[in-house]
This record gives structure tokens, sequence and C-alpha cells, in this order.
């Protein structure tokens, strides 16, 4: 089944990542690992990670004292990305406004805070303050209390596809008329239980252990970071004042254990993308098995932008940064095909070859 | 005119509860008005409070590995309840969508140790006990028991969680995401979400009182509940019983405060609202509503407020009950155990009362139910839920005819 997406595009852009605290699209540069400092290691191991920063210097007012990163990351993002799409929230029905969070970990670095005083004072001595912001939907929350928006809060995760799912039911909300505007974010934070797991399980690539380049063929290197679109129906504003579009979400699908090549035709209808958008959530770069997929789907001449590694390496939730670092090169109008399948996942394990395909008209 | 292809019904209820499995067992131990809390103090060393426990888990047929967490057996547990109807037909189900709600998930299964040192935590042991941690992974254990192929989602929102996961699934099939989803919520009692509570002087060291002026707080249980929703065509094609309409569903946010409601329930009256509206149903029509209900003294004062807001136009004042009285406040599952009782209520005409209320806060226009069950006609009912980070979520049932 192929669902019609209302007619939605993006709006605004804002990011936390290793490239910085931004609003709209990334100047492309090339960014290297950087050395994990924050916790003791023995030896050399690498991370994309977001340089420290103080929030409030980016967003005025901001306070983010006890927040966990995820948290504080999440707020900026969201005023970059209403900055960005030039909307005073003032003028808007705060009450129709969604805030829809995707993450894999939630706020893990309170967590770990919270076992940490466990540890130490053991269950009966932990801190009250810390648990309610170790909850998966303190991000979202936080976003709706310091923005006002009163329409639906959610937080959502789907294995190796959370940033599609999320974007795709952003799109539902609007379509449905259960919000006029959404903000839509997708991210993890960095920890040394995140980091220590993947490196036990042999998941990371060898660029983790040396600062030789990237390789394109096993592995990934962890990222962190919060990217949040700001998706609006077409029509929303008052004529002349239309707002600039990034892209318009056309349609999408995303399923956990159906054959992406011949599904995802099925959804394109015939339509062939001029751009497939490879979010290859976890997994290695341009050598993964989604471009393959993306070459039987769009054809062996078409444009394929492999995973970006910065992105791949948010795993479940990177599919939005992939988006924005594509849009970001300045594609060529058309259509564009975002396309996540579990079968470039180094950290998958249903085999079972689920995807997600989110197709956007460029304008 | 019913539009059937956009009307969204139930036609399966998995659950499993410390009643047991089944949700003709929990409607049952409801009816004899059998309280589930009880005393513990083995849940970490140094805690002695109430919870609803369930001590003997069934072992599933093939067996779960270590990657499944309590949380993950227990949705799994009512998944298969769910399908238990199915025996015959598993390829109705098999394109089937999953939505999972759940705010311990994995937690269950990690220890402070991990704190330490996590890299050794792993190597003894903790790998594949990690492997339950990611929020995705309830609706996975869902989705891999079962062999469903169609989308995944798993929904964090605190304790309105299950509610949510039901709220969405139905935009999912109004999207023609999937013909057929498990939707639900499942949660585990574990010291990580105790201590949590037990920190914040949030527990109530004996049997909770939902709006009762004596109320000192709230007590955790345990459970899950799946729903199978499908689209009334769906239904009719493949000849499922429908179990009751999903007729409105809503969901706002307070962006009012962290950890507290505000206190006039506007967030929630709103809600309300919305899912009355979409229903196309007045505040007369609804017959009763299954509340959120915790038993803390600002939770319990601000929802009273909200239905008075929300109900404030009805002619009698709207029956009100309080379920977590009998079986703790399961968290994720909370929503989804809470919208299956108010199914059972809508389908029997019972309408559970809030255990030991016996001196109802004042709350204007609200029948806050007590004593014995009362038995009504019950075309529609609502369920409602809220959670930290001021979420709220509202479902209206109706019965087939309605």
């Amino acid at each position: 089944m192929t669902p019609i997406l209302p007619a939605v595009k993006i709006t605004g852009i804002g990011s936390v990542t290793p490239y910085g605290p931004l609003a709209g699209l990334i100047p492309p540069s090339k960014l290297e690992p950087s050395v994990i400092t924050a916790w003791k290691t023995t030896g050399l191991r690498r991370a994309f990670l977001v340089k420290p920063f103080r929030p409030a210097d980016v967003v005025p007012g901001l306070k983010t004292r006890r927040l966990d990163r995820l948290s504080a990351w999440a707020l900026v993002a969201s005023s970059l990305a209403i900055k960005d799409a030039g909307i005073d929230l003032r003028q808007v029905d705060r009450s129709r406004v969604a805030v829809i969070f995707a993450t894999s970990f939630g706020c893990v670095e309170l967590t770990a805070a919270f076992y940490q005083s466990a540890a130490a004072n053991g269950w009966s001595g932990t801190d009250p303050s810390t648990f309610p912001e170790t909850l998966a939907n303190s991000p979202a929350s936080h976003v709706a209390l310091f923005h006002g928006l009163r329409g639906p809060n959610i937080t959502v995760s789907t294995k190796d596809f959370a940033g599609e799912s999320a974007l795709l039911q952003t799109a539902s909300l609007l379509r449905h008329g259960q919000a006029d505007l959404a903000i839509v974010l997708a991210g993890d934070t960095l920890t040394r239980a995140v980091y220590e797991w993947y490196e036990v399980a042999d998941l990371l690539s060898p660029a983790c252990y040396n600062s030789d380049p990237l390789p394109e063929d096993c592995g990934f290197v962890p990222s962190e970071g919060v990217t949040a679109l700001l998706l609006e129906p077409v029509g929303r504003r008052q004529v002349g004042t239309e707002a600039r579009s990034y892209a318009c979400l056309r349609r999408g699908h995303w399923a956990a254990g159906r054959q992406p090549v011949e599904t995802i035709r099925g959804m394109l209808g015939g339509a062939v993308p001029s751009l497939t958008i490879c979010a290859g959530n976890g997994g290695p770069c341009a050598a993964s098995p989604i471009t393959t997929v993306a070459h039987e789907i769009a054809g062996h001449h078409a444009a394929i932008v492999p995973p970006q590694p910065v992105a791949a390496g948010l795993t479940d939730t990177g599919a939005l940064l992939h988006l924005v670092l594509a849009l970001s090169n300045r594609p060529t109008n058309g259509l564009a095909l975002l396309l996540g399948t579990s079968l470039g996942s180094s950290i998958g394990t249903s085999g079972n070859g689920g995807f997600a395909a989110v197709l956007l008209e460029l304008p | 005119m019913t539009d059937i292809r956009k009307t969204i019904v139930v036609t399966s209820v998995g659950v499993v509860s410390p009643y047991g499995i089944g949700s003709d067992c929990l409607q049952a131990g409801m009816l004899e008005g059998k309280c589930c809390l009880a005393v513990t103090n083995d849940l970490y060393p140094g805690f002695k409070g109430t919870t609803a426990q369930i001590h003997e888990l069934p072992l599933l047929a093939g067996g779960l590995g270590p990657r499944y967490s309590r949380t993950d057996r227990l949705a799994v547990i009512a998944a298969q309840d769910a399908v238990a109807d199915f025996a015959s037909e598993r390829s109705a189900f098999r394109e089937s969508g999953v939505v999972m709600a759940s705010t311990v998930g994995g937690l269950t299964e990690i220890d402070p140790a991990i704190a330490d040192d996590p890299a050794a935590w792993y190597r003894h042991g903790g790998l594949a006990r990690a492997a339950s941690y990611p929020a995705a992974r309830v609706a996975d254990a869902v989705g891999e028991h079962l062999g469903l192929r169609g989308p995944r989602c798993a929904v964090s929102v605190a304790c309105a969680s299950g509610a949510m996961a039901i709220a969405l699934a139905a935009n999912l099939l109004l999207d023609e995401a999937a013909s057929m989803i498990f939707a639900g919520g499942s949660d585990a009692l574990c010291p990580f979400t105790l201590s949590g509570f037990n920190s914040l002087q949030a527990l109530d060291p004996s049997s909770c009182r939902p709006f009762d002026r004596n109320r000192k707080g709230l007590n955790l249980g345990e459970g899950s509940a799946v729903f199978v929703l499908e689209t009334l065509a769906g239904a009719v094609a493949r000849n499922a019983k429908v179990l009751a309409v999903l007729r409105g569903w809503a969901m706002t946010n307070d962006a009012f405060h962290s950890t507290a409601p505000q206190e006039q329930g506007i967030g929630l009256a709103e809600c309300m609202r919305l899912a009355m509206e979409m229903a196309e149903a007045g505040p007369d029509e609804i017959g009763y509503v299954n509340a959120h209900g915790t038993g803390t003294p600002l939770n319990d004062i601000a929802e009273a407020r909200a239905y008075e807001t929300a109900f404030r136009t009805r002619s009698h004042p709207i029956p009100v009950s309080s379920t977590k009285s009998y079986f703790g406040h399961c968290l994720g599952a909370a929503g989804a155990l809470e919208a299956a009782v108010t199914i059972a209520a809508v389908r029997s005409g019972a309408l559970f009362p809030t255990l030991r209320l016996t001196d109802p806060i004042e709350s204007p226009g609200v029948d806050l139910l007590r004593g014995e069950v009362r038995r009504q006609p019950l075309p529609l009912a609502m369920s409602v839920s809220a959670g930290f980070g001021g979420s709220n979520t509202a479902l209206i049932f109706g019965s087939v005819r309605s």
C-alpha cells in the first residue's frame, strides 16, 4: 500500500551536530572524527562529536542546566529550525503545533548518571532531580515547554528508520488535521556506555582507533547530534507570504520485513527519482548494500548520494541529517528519494529486508 | 454515512496483567472487586512499598532469548493472547504493523554495575541484555515474535504512551500504511523506576486512593495490553468479530512543567474536546471516563478540573473512575490496559468504581464512581491518559451499535 502524503513542505532546518549548531543548510566541509576525551579510554578512540557550546549563546535565554545534552540539543535545534522558517510563534496558534522526536537511546547521559547514583548510594539514594530527565520524551517535552507548543507531543523510535518513520508520522498528523505546524527532530547522544557497547559488539570502524582516512567497507564511526525540521502544509501561510521550501514530502512508506525494491517501485508508481539519498544508518559508506538497492530502484545511471559517515554514525536516527546534508549540496530540482534499508546496517539484526522510503520533491 | 475504510475498529485485545492472561480474566477480577496491589519488599534492597506484580510469567512456546527484556516478554505474551483467535489464519496478520509503547523498556535488564565500567559489564553477559535497551525494541519484540512485516514503531511518552500508541496506530491505518496494526503498551516493574518515583516521593506506601482527599501517591504495576486495530472494511472483509469502534482520539501537551500537570487541566480538557470532536459526540453522549487517576495530590485535582471543563455542558455529572486502584500504574502500558478496561465496560455495561474511594475530592460535575459496580448501557466511553512532560491522550471507544 502506498499512502499519499499531504502536500507538506520542509520550511525550516536546525541542527546541532558535529558541524556545530546551525540554522538552515550545512555548509559542505570535510569532517574527520574527533578524539574522545570525555571519558578515559585505553588508547586512541574517535567519534563524530558535537563540540561543547553554551546553548544560551545560540538561543538567548535558554536554560539547560540539569538537562541531558539530548534535551539541550533538541531545544537549540528546534529554535534554529523555527528561526530558519521565519516563523514568529507569537503569531501562531501554539495549540496546533506538534513536536515529534525520534531517538534510539533517549536521554542516555542522565540515565547513566542515575545508575551511577544508584551504584554509589543504593537504589534508595538516587537523585530525584535526575529521574524525570531520564525519560525518553524529555527532549520533546522541553521543546514544547520552551516554545509553549500545546499540540501533540510524541517520542518515537524505529529500529534503523527512526528518522524516516518520525518524518512520515509527522506528515500524517498534518494530513489528518491534528496539527497545523510540526517540528520533527531526530537524534541521540554518544556516551561511554553506548560507545563501549558498539566496541564490545565489534561494530566499530578501524577509523575509531587510528587517524587514517575513513575506510568504506567495514564498521562505522559513532556520531551524535539532533536535527530538526519544521514542516507545514502547503498553503498554510497567506498568499504572498508563502515560505521558502527546502523540499516537499510526497509519499512514503516503511516496513520491517518486505523486499524494498519491489515495494518501493510500487510506491513510486512509475515516477523515477532524479536523486536517491541513502540513509545508511549504522552502516558503512559507499560500499553499503543500500547503494545497490538504490541503483536497482533508480537505475544505474541515477544520481546516488551514498550514506554520509557523520549521519550513518547516528544509527537509527541519522535520516534527517542525511537529508539535510544532501540538500546542502544544492541538488537539482526534481524528485528525490530518501532511502533507508536495514541491509546496510551493521547493527541491524533483523536481516529481513526492512526499509524506509520517503519521496520528496525538490523545488 | 459511515465510511468503513475510515472507521477504525478493535478486533482483538490481548492482555497480561496481575489478574493473569486475557481481557476476560482482567474483567472478571475487576468485577469481583479484586485488588492486585500488595506490599512487597523484594524489588530492591531497602524498598518496602505497594505494587501490583505479575508473579509468574508463563513460558512462551519456542522460548525467548536473553535479548528479550521482561517488558518485551510481557508485550509478547499480550500479543500472543491477541492472536489466539487467529490460530488457523496467521497469514491474515503477516503484513501487519506494530506500534508498541513502553517507558521502562530494557531498563529491567540493566544494573548499576554498568555505570563503573560499561565494557566489563557488557563482556560479562551484559551485551545480550543491553540489546533490549533501545527504545524501538518492544515493537521489534512483538514484530519478530509474530513475524510481522509491516511498519514498526515504538512510542515513549511517559505515562501517556500506551494510549498514544493506539492513536498513532489509528493514524497509520487511515494512511493505509498497513491493513492491520498491533498496538498497545508494555512495562515491567524494575528498580530504576521504583527508585525514581520513590525519590520523587510520589509513591503511596499503602494501596493508592485515587480521587480521595486522603490520597498519598501512586503504586506501580506491570503488564501489557495489545490491540488488533484495523479498518471496519478490513474486519468485514475477513469476517472478523468487532469488539469496539475507536470513534475518536486526540493528543495534546500542557507545555507547563516537566513533571506537574497544569493546575486547571487545560491541556487535558482540550484533548478530550478534540477527541469528542473527532468522534462527533457531545459531552452528554460519553457515558463513562476511565481516568488517568494516579492518586498523586497534583494529578487528581488537575484531572478533576479537566473533567469539569470538558463536560461542563452535560446535563448530568460525568461518571469517572480510576482503575489504577485495582492493578496500579503500569506506566507505558497504563493507557493500553485502561483502554482494554474501557472496552470491557462498553461491551458489558459495567462501570468499575474506584477502589478505596471513601472521601472524594470536591469536583462539581464529576460523578466519581465508588462502591458497587454500576450497570448501564454504554454506547460511548473515553479513556484518558497523561504523563510526565505534559503529554495527554484521549481515546473514545464505542459499542459496535454506536
